[in-house]
């Protein structure tokens, strides 16, 4: 190959790839099917008698009937909103695998967002900050 | 009797630790620092140890139902290998694992020291400090020869922790948790993940001893540097192992759940990770100093946390299997650890030398940092989101959960900037690297990712996160195996061939080509973790026999059931033949099953997996409704990939292990070169 068709290469190749990549992932308007939504829904969701495992994920007769009445309420029309709510209403807030990012929630998410911070900080000091040494 | 003499064993062992402190802080003050000052006291802390290993062993197999830990943990129909595994595989007996491996790595470290090593006395002093938690637990709490002095309904129902008094023996002991010896995984998870906690203890141990000697230098990271990476190999596949397990037994499919012991075993780990690149940036450059320190207390004080959270029942699992005083000890042990080195680090803060500045962010050196600042970050929000349902209780008395979607949510920004780093990283030069020295070695890379990410959305895969994943993991994968070649294509100058000027350049760095690969291994690892939860197939189908129904790409029919009677459980299951899409090209044929133990009233969804290049096709059995069975179908594509790119990584780790191996000093060195061993 010459150095001509090496350099056309180089710009080819990864403009290809990213046309190939945008049209493939430009955004779509359908809707995530009952069964994806279910087990998203099951993941996220404590089962109540079980140690640290969630709806999806136990085999008790619970977990299975809960996982039921989750397809029920898809297939009755309800938001994901509304059968979270359903499952706080009857076992507390406690069923949430993910608590909600309100109130002292926030504090999950705001520590280490704040050490991530931080954490940068002290490596930006630990910079030289005279002149630059380059070594390949 | 057997009893007498394991509890005897545990004491001499006892006695042992406690005079190798005493011996081991005296020598490493002496004029000569002579390491057969502390043979005796050592030897008594192995040969009892290992005594009491082996009598419990005995004692289990010779069905000794007198001793309550056997009548609680084993049985007569329980299988070999599992009753061999129940030595270790409950609360006592992993005291005792424990203890063993102490010792058995105490007597290493000794092997290795010379006259005049007071730094290496001092750690086998911190050792035997350790081992006096671990065989003074042994001897109280959590005693395995505990006599059972009561026997109800043919089951031991009350004991005594002291082996004296008289003993009463069931007909038959109660036999393993049915979790646990269900599959054979069980018996190798456990001690592998021993292995790799116990092994943090000699860095920590080596660390301690340098600052208590106020010896900051970089010699007890040359010292101790083989054994982090040998603790972090074994932490690595006991992890990989559990995951394994967990996808073979638990019948949901998953190998990682975010489970609070899962995340006590991933903390030390990434805390170990974050501390072996560190210990790179001091070994080459003398930087991190302090940093070094405090990242192998943490570690250390995470696998003693670990233990903390998996066995006193604090924060409810599926693997917190036991509560007793063992949890407040070990809470104990964990104070001391924290407070006491920390404080010695304190006091010795004056002895660290001041870090010579970074010359620049973009350096290998920038790198690391950027390494240690995400796994240090992403360790604590993996032990502050699994702590923090206890925190909010304590002081609100709210109760609340932190599960997998909070996890899944940070770990997925995390994995991405993560393999950037790692692509950038692995070809970085030391001190500053030029804008185009970055360009030159990392454009390859970049369109071996953009090429890949295309490839993966021609074959059909529409999901951005997936795409993302894979993209880069191209471009860490790329970028690696460019600067591979481009380092063998130098040293091809003389007249090599290019196995040749592989084997040399790979050769002459083991522990950064080992680096390289067991990146590779995370580039692969992401790319499965990706694909096995955001293209999964989760569908339940409902057939009675001879029925079938299409899945996917596959034909699944239900072909006939059976029942089988083994010692200690029941075997039901379904036999169900896996064909292609059109129901006519027969695949495998697959055997769901349902366990049930009748003495523990439990009955476990044993599923089955039939494994294939592009994924798995995984059945469990969900629920029998009359004739009908209901089986739940999963399909994982790349499933293989998760093990493979784990297994990766170990050997990136083992490959690594071979540098100190070579560079190892035969010899002690005079003083004034000590400082160059290892490099």
């Amino acid at each position: 190959m010459s150095d001509r068709s090496r350099t056309l290469a180089w710009l080819v190749v990864p403009v290809i790839a990213l046309v190939v990549i945008a049209i493939g992932l430009r955004p779509s308007e359908a809707e995530p099917d009952a069964e994806a939504r279910a087990y998203a829904l099951g993941v996220s969701l404590k089962c109540p008698i079980c140690a640290g495992e969630s709806i999806a994920s136990s085999q008790t007769d619970l977990a299975e009937d809960l996982r039921g009445l989750i397809a029920d309420e898809i297939a009755a029309g309800s938001t994901d909103e509304q059968i979270r709510a359903m499952f706080v209403a009857s076992y507390g807030e406690q069923v949430l695998l993910e608590p909600p990012s309100s109130g002292w929630g926030i504090a999950l998410w705001a520590a280490p967002l704040l050490l991530a911070v931080g954490g940068g900080i002290a490596i930006y000091g630990l910079r030289r900050r005279e002149s630059v040494v380059v070594e390949r | 009797m057997i009893a007498i003499l394991g509890y005897a064993a545990i004491l001499v062992a006892l006695a042992g630790a406690v005079g190798l402190v005493v011996t081991g802080i005296k020598a490493s003050r002496s004029v000569d620092q002579d390491p057969a000052a502390v043979r005796m006291p050592l030897f008594a802390l192995f040969g009892g140890g290992i005594a009491a290993a082996v009598f419990l062993e005995i004692a289990i197999l010779t069905h000794d139902f007198s001793i309550a830990y056997v009548a609680q943990n084993s049985a007569r129909g329980t299988p070999f290998v599992f009753l061999v595994a129940s030595g270790w595989a409950a609360l006592e007996g992993s005291v005792v694992m424990w203890g063993v491996l102490l010792a058995l790595f105490s007597l290493l470290v000794w092997r290795r020291l010379w006259r005049g090593d007071g730094l290496g006395l001092g750690a086998l002093a911190v050792m035997g400090a350790v081992s006096v938690f671990w065989f003074g637990l042994m001897a109280t709490a959590a005693n395995p020869f505990g006599i059972c002095t009561e026997v109800a309904n043919g089951v031991c129902s009350a004991s005594s922790w002291l082996p004296v008094g008289s003993a009463v023996a069931a007909a038959d002991g109660i036999g393993p948790n049915p979790l646990l010896a269900n599959h054979i995984l069980m018996a190798f998870h456990p001690p592998m993940l021993y292995l790799g906690y116990v092994g943090f203890t000699v860095p920590f141990a080596f660390g301690i001893s340098a600052l208590a000697r106020s010896e900051p230098g970089k010699v007890w990271l040359d010292r101790s540097h083989r054994w982090s990476v040998l603790a972090w190999i074994f932490l690595a596949a006991g992890i990989l192992l559990g995951g394994w397990w967990s996808y073979e037994v638990l019948g949901w499919g998953g190998y990682w759940a975010w489970d609070p012991v899962e995340n006590a075993a991933l903390l030390p780990w990434l805390a170990a990770t974050a501390f072996i690149h560190s210990a790179i940036v001091q070994r080459r450059r003398s930087m991190l100093q302090a940093w070094n320190f405090v990242l192998i207390i943490v570690t250390f004080a995470l696998t003693i946390f670990g233990t903390f959270l998996t066995r006193s029942g604090v924060i409810a699992s599926v693997h917190a299997f036991s509560q007793s005083l063992v949890g407040p000890a070990l809470l104990g042990l964990l104070a001391i650890v924290v407070f006491g080195s920390l404080g010695l680090f304190a006091v010795r803060a004056n002895t660290v030398a001041s870090a010579p500045r970074l010359d620049s962010l973009s350096s290998r050196e920038g790198f690391l940092l950027l390494n240690n600042l995400l796994m240090t970050l992403f360790a604590f929000t993996v032990l502050f989101g699994t702590t923090f349902p206890l925190l909010v209780e304590a002081f609100t008395g709210r109760e609340v959960s932190v599960g997998r979607p909070f996890f899944d949510r940070v770990a997925i920004p995390f994995g991405l900037i993560l393999l950037l780093a790692i692509g950038f990283g692995s070809v970085a030069p030391w001190r500053a690297a030029s804008p185009s020295i970055m360009w030159e070695r990392s454009r390859f890379g970049m369109n071996v990712g953009l090429v890949a990410a295309a490839l993966s959305v021609v074959l059909g895969v529409r999901s951005v996160p997936v795409v993302a994943v894979v993209g880069l993991a191209g471009f860490v994968i790329g970028t690696i195996a460019h600067f591979l070649l481009h380092q063998a294509r130098r040293a091809r100058a003389g007249d090599k061939t290019w196995p040749q000027a592989l084997a040399s350049t790979v050769g002459n760095d083991l522990g950064f080509w080992g680096g390289q690969l067991a990146h590779v291994g995370v580039a692969l690892i992401a790319v499965a973790i990706a694909t096995t939860s955001a293209l999964a197939v989760r569908t339940e189908v409902t057939l009675v026999q001879g029925e079938t129904a299409v899945v996917d790409d596959y034909c699944v029919e239900y072909r006939d059931a059976f029942e089988r009677t083994e010692p200690e459980r029941v075997v039901r299951g379904v036999r169900v033949v896996l064909y292609d899409a059109s129901c006519t090209e027969q695949k495998a044929v697959l055997e769901p099953r349902l366990h049930e133990y009748p003495k523990f009233g439990q009955v476990i969804a044993t599923p089955d997996v039939r494994t294939g290049l592009i994924d798995d096709v995984y059945l469990n059995i969900a629920g029998v409704d009359g004739d009908a069975v209901r089986l739940s179908v999963l399909i994982f594509p790349l499933q293989w990939l998760v093990w493979f790119g784990g297994l990766t990584i170990l050997a990136g780790g083992i490959v690594a292990l071979g540098r100190t191996v070579r560079g190892r000093p035969q010899a002690p060195l005079p003083e004034d070169r000590r400082d160059e061993a290892h490099v």
